[in-house]
């Protein structure tokens, strides 16, 4: 029976947003209703299924002897599943006010909520196939919300994210391809499918192919040098900003990657190997590289999309770390990294619909004018940067703590990484709230009248994200323990 | 979790609870509408805080466990005799200095915001003072810093931004060094409990040593950025002297002595000091202190400016502390402990009488203080004798403490170190008498062709002269009555060495 309940989940965000486009609503707030309604049912369903607990694959088309269309729900695909499902909603709440002055919003919001059916399709798929499948789905349905304003950099930075993401999941079907023909079955399994009788002499070659898989997926989750469509597609509305390029699409490459590397070539195939070390140079590298970007940005907006960029690289770097507590402190950090960037993002998309504005510079003195929104920010920012009692400690933690436990000298200086980007963090982060909160001396509040707190349906996600962000951080033994299960410790 | 008592645990959670909350509170509440009312809840924050602090002290082995952040990371107090002093110094100067804000504050703006920091960063002290393992002493640790940049900012005039940015980024810097040693520590640690003599892995340490110093290096220099030790002192002489002159003085009294508590536990209470004796870490720790110290005292002999000039001082002066910690031999601690003590007191009259010459007369460089003396006689005699109890004349305090260092080193066969230590400590000391007596000759002494006619009798009110002069009179007393707190420290020293 939950085998229908999947494709319930996958289907109604999918067909309710095209008949968003279809159904001639009388007012706005109707409208607000019905998608609210199809969010919530789609989430009320994920959940139904998650409580549920495992399930056994099911095969929805065959294409040829064992490749098919399948679904499953293990442990990483509830923990994916969940998360979205979480943000959705309140995602979309926030879009309703955000939105309020943009056109075409019917458009938008059938494409934002099919994103959300094809997300959790990613969530479910039980075997490479039909991840790949929707990966590619997931880049078609997100193009135009990249390109919504219509703006001349609007369609620069959509083309660039469609070719930049084609291009990725071509690298990532020769992986596919490997797999299905090295693989005992194409299904995830944890530890790996690979038959290593039939690779044989071949382990090189196999190494490489998980390469370019690797970077191939890498693409979305903005692994230097792939990444710089992200800051680029920064032009789209901030709802899309936030839940997409900080959760939804990003995430979905990492969680590619975890799939890839755990559940397809398996940890024990690729620990030690030259690859192992490549792929934690490119993490390592990018978890620098993205937040010294950040600090060099100006534009708030493209500042958060730096910052992401180094964030996602602390995942790779767990995930590379190819233990079971690597992927667990990861997956850790996949959480507490999307509820607190979320936050980040919806504050600054507040900020700019708000006044305007969009410069860190012309950021002086909203703190005063906009005391949740800043509130709300500065929790984020200190979550970000790892101060203990918030979320980012948790993840940061658990994630070094992997490292040290792996024994491997160069996860050694992945912390080192992780604790230079930390201190980066906190200069950019900071340098934000303090322009804020302390504009200096003689500011005038005059040229800030009439800015004030957005209404209910701004702040609320924003009050949720952030009491979340302080949850996680004081009250994490039960998720950090289901993590590890999950992660097969 | 509860250790001992359930009673003494509750007071110790509400010395620390109550001034966080009570700050947090005066932070949100609107306006107050008089200024005296502001002051009388402040008032009474202080003093409250104070007596459960005191109240504290008498509570024999007790200790809380509050709850878990995650596995491993329990948020635990604890009480013991070293906490005990830093709960001491810390409630004393920290209302003294209060009370004096309470007149100096006048002329500065936005008074509620600063007193409502002032009060959590009571708490927070005191919570680290009673830290009873890493993970609690670096959360609060952090929580410190957080709280007392809008003290170094308060201003908000262009230099205190910058100071307050500087002061900021070069504590995270420290707080994230720090951090690195917790990951390793977790995994190579039986606990993180702070237990005298360390607590270590012999089995899993084994082979690993390598990684571990390096490890503990870190730590140290982490730690080391509070307490200004080179080469990441830079941000102290920038940020403490543009924050309010009282606040200053808790900075360089009592903040940067949480870095000094943080080598301590983590030295003496985690690694053990086995395990550095002999070691590249201790010869380079102690190396960088004595540079420190040497360099802290020429850049104060050469700055103009007064607070600047006591920044530089206070960076100095806390290398003799990590200097004898770095000895690694029991005098040299005792040494260290007692300037812990009577470097608080010391320090922070300085920044109290500095404020008070600023308050009266705006005056900043020492230059233009010739005769100031004649105008403020009580507030530079206060000065004076801390001065001569920071370069050490007997018998006032300072002395006593820079014996025991000296003893300490010349006895602890650290090589080169044994003779060099003390030399470096003695021109350090005939440099402080360099940079801290002019003020007082010039003072009192302004020459013969000085204009007597301009000078008015400029003493600030008994708000500001009282924590003075209790300051001072405490840096001169200790000295002559070392004996109670000498033995008092010497049994910590022998709990860990």
């Amino acid at each position: 029976m939950s085998e229908y309940w999947i494709l319930a989940a996958i289907l109604l965000p999918i067909f309710g947003g095209v008949l968003t486009l279809l159904i001639p609503f009388k007012n706005r707030k109707i409208m607000m209703c019905y998608l609210e309604i199809v969010m919530l049912t789609t989430s009320a369903i994920v959940w139904k299924l998650i409580l549920n607990g495992t399930t056994e694959v099911f095969h929805i088309i065959h294409f040829v002897e064992d490749l098919s269309i399948s679904f499953k729900i293990d442990s990483i695909s509830m923990i994916f599943a969940g998360l979205v499902s979480l943000l959705w909603p309140l995602a979309v709440l926030y879009s309703f006010e955000y939105m309020e002055h943009e056109e075409r919003e019917k458009i938008f919001f059938m494409f934002y909520s099919i994103t959300y059916g094809i997300t959790l399709g990613i969530a479910f798929a039980s075997d490479l196939l039909s991840m790949y499948f929707f990966y590619e789905l997931l880049t078609l349905s997100t193009v135009p919300l990249v390109l919504h304003t219509l703006k001349r950099e609007a369609v620069l930075a959509s083309r660039k994210y469609l070719y930049y993401s084609i291009g990725g999941a071509a690298f990532a079907m020769i992986g596919l391809v490997f797999v299905i023909i090295y693989g005992v079955t194409c299904e995830f399994q944890l530890g790996g499918v690979l038959d290593m009788a039939l690779i044989g002499e071949r382990k090189n070659l196999l190494l490489w192919v998980y390469l370019l898989a690797f970077m191939g997926f890498g693409v979305k989750a903005a692994i230097w040098p792939m990444g710089s469509w992200l800051p680029d597609a920064g032009v789209a509305p901030t709802p899309v900003t936030a839940l997409l390029h900080a959760v939804a699409v990003v995430k979905a490459g990492v969680f590619a990657m975890i799939r890839l590397t755990y559940y397809s070539f398996g940890p024990s195939f690729l620990r030690g190997t030259w690859v192992q070390n490549v792929v934690m140079g490119f993490a390592m590298f990018t978890i620098l590289y993205g937040c010294s970007m950040a600090v060099k940005e100006t534009h708030l907006k493209r500042r958060l999309a730096y910052s992401t960029i180094s964030n996602l690289s602390y995942i790779i770097f767990g995930i590379t770390l190819m233990t079971p507590l690597g992927l667990a402190g990861a997956l850790c950090h996949l959480i507490c990294h999307a509820v607190m960037k979320i936050n980040a993002f919806f504050c600054a998309g507040a900020f700019m619909q708000k006044t305007g504005k969009s410069y860190i510079y012309e950021m002086d003195g909203v703190g005063r004018k906009m005391p949740i929104v800043f509130g709300c920010f500065t929790v984020s920012a200190l979550g970000l940067m790892g101060v203990p009692g918030l979320a980012g400690f948790i993840s940061k933690w658990n994630l070094a703590s992997a490292a040290v436990e792996s024994m491997n000298v160069q996860a050694y200086f992945g912390i080192g990484c992780l604790l230079a980007s930390a201190l980066l963090t906190a200069i950019y982060m900071m340098n934000t709230v303090i322009h804020a909160f302390f504009p200096g001396k003689d500011f005038n509040y005059g040229t800030l009248a009439g800015v004030t707190d957005p209404s209910w349906k701004m702040c609320l996600p924003l009050l949720v994200f952030s009491i979340s962000v302080a949850v996680l951080g004081i009250f994490s033994g039960p998720l950090v323990h289901f993590l590890r299960e999950a992660a097969g410790v | 979790m509860v250790i001992g008592s359930m009673n003494d645990a509750i007071i110790m959670l509400a010395a620390i609870c109550f001034p966080i909350l009570f700050g947090a509170v005066i932070l949100l509440m609107p306006e107050f509408s008089s200024r005296n009312r502001l002051l009388g809840a402040v008032g009474t924050g202080l003093l409250v805080t104070g007596i459960l602090a005191l109240l504290t002290l008498g509570s024999g082995e007790a200790g809380i466990c509050l709850f878990s952040l995650g596995e491993k990371l329990e948020i635990f107090f604890r009480l013991d005799n070293l906490g005990r002093i830093f709960i001491v110094i810390v409630t004393i100067i920290w209302i003294l200095a209060g009370f004096y804000s309470f007149e100096y504050m006048k002329h500065e703006k936005e008074e509620k915001r600063y007193f409502g920091f002032y009060l959590m960063t009571f708490g927070v002290l005191l919570a680290l003072d009673l830290a009873g393992n890493i993970v609690t002493y670096y959360l609060f640790y952090e929580m410190m810093t957080l709280l007392s940049v809008p003290l170094v900012l308060h201003s908000k005039t262009r230099e205190a931004l910058m100071g307050g940015l500087k002061y900021l980024f070069y504590s995270l810097c420290g707080a994230y060094m720090v951090l690195m040693g917790l990951f390793f520590l977790n995994r190579y640690a039986t606990t993180l409990t702070f237990t005298a003599g360390g607590t270590l892995n012999g089995e899993l340490t084994a082979g690993n040593e390598k990684v571990l110093l390096v490890v503990v290096f870190f730590m140290i220099l982490g730690f080391g950025v509070k307490a200004g030790m080179f080469p990441m002192h830079a941000w102290l002489p920038t940020a403490h002297p543009v924050a309010p002159a009282p606040a200053s003085s808790v900075l360089s009294g009592l903040i940067v002595k949480a870095g000094v508590l943080g080598v301590i536990r983590t030295v003496y209470f985690l690694f053990g000091e086995s395990f550095i004796r002999g070691t590249w870490v201790q010869t380079a720790w102690m190396t960088l202190s004595l540079i420190t110290v040497f360099m802290g005292s020429m850049l104060a002999y050469r700055e103009k400016i007064m607070k600047k000039r006591l920044a530089y001082s206070t960076v100095s002066q806390l290398s003799y502390i990590l200097f004898g910690l770095a000895l690694l031999q029991g005098e040299a601690m005792t040494g260290a402990l007692l300037h812990v003590v009577f470097h608080a007191f010391i320090k922070s009259a300085l920044f109290l009488s500095a404020g008070a010459i600023i308050y009266k007369t705006g005056r900043t460089n020492v230059d233009d203080m010739t005769g100031i003396g004649k105008e403020m006689p009580v507030t530079i005699w206060c000065y004076t004798f801390a001065s001569l109890a920071l370069i050490g004349i007997p018998p006032a305090s300072g002395f006593i403490s820079k014996w025991y260092l000296a003893e300490g080193a010349l006895s602890s066969g650290t090589g080169i170190f044994t003779w060099l230590g003390p030399v470096v400590l003695l021109v350090s000391a005939l440099l402080t008498a360099g940079y801290l007596l002019p003020i007082t000759i010039k003072g009192f002494l302004p020459g013969a062709d000085f204009d007597y006619g301009s000078l008015q009798k400029r003493e600030p009110n008994l708000w500001m002269v009282i924590p003075l002069i209790v300051l001072a009179l405490l840096s001169v007393v200790l000295g002559i009555f070392p004996n109670p707190l000498t033995e008092y420290i010497r049994t910590i020293v022998s709990t860990v060495l």
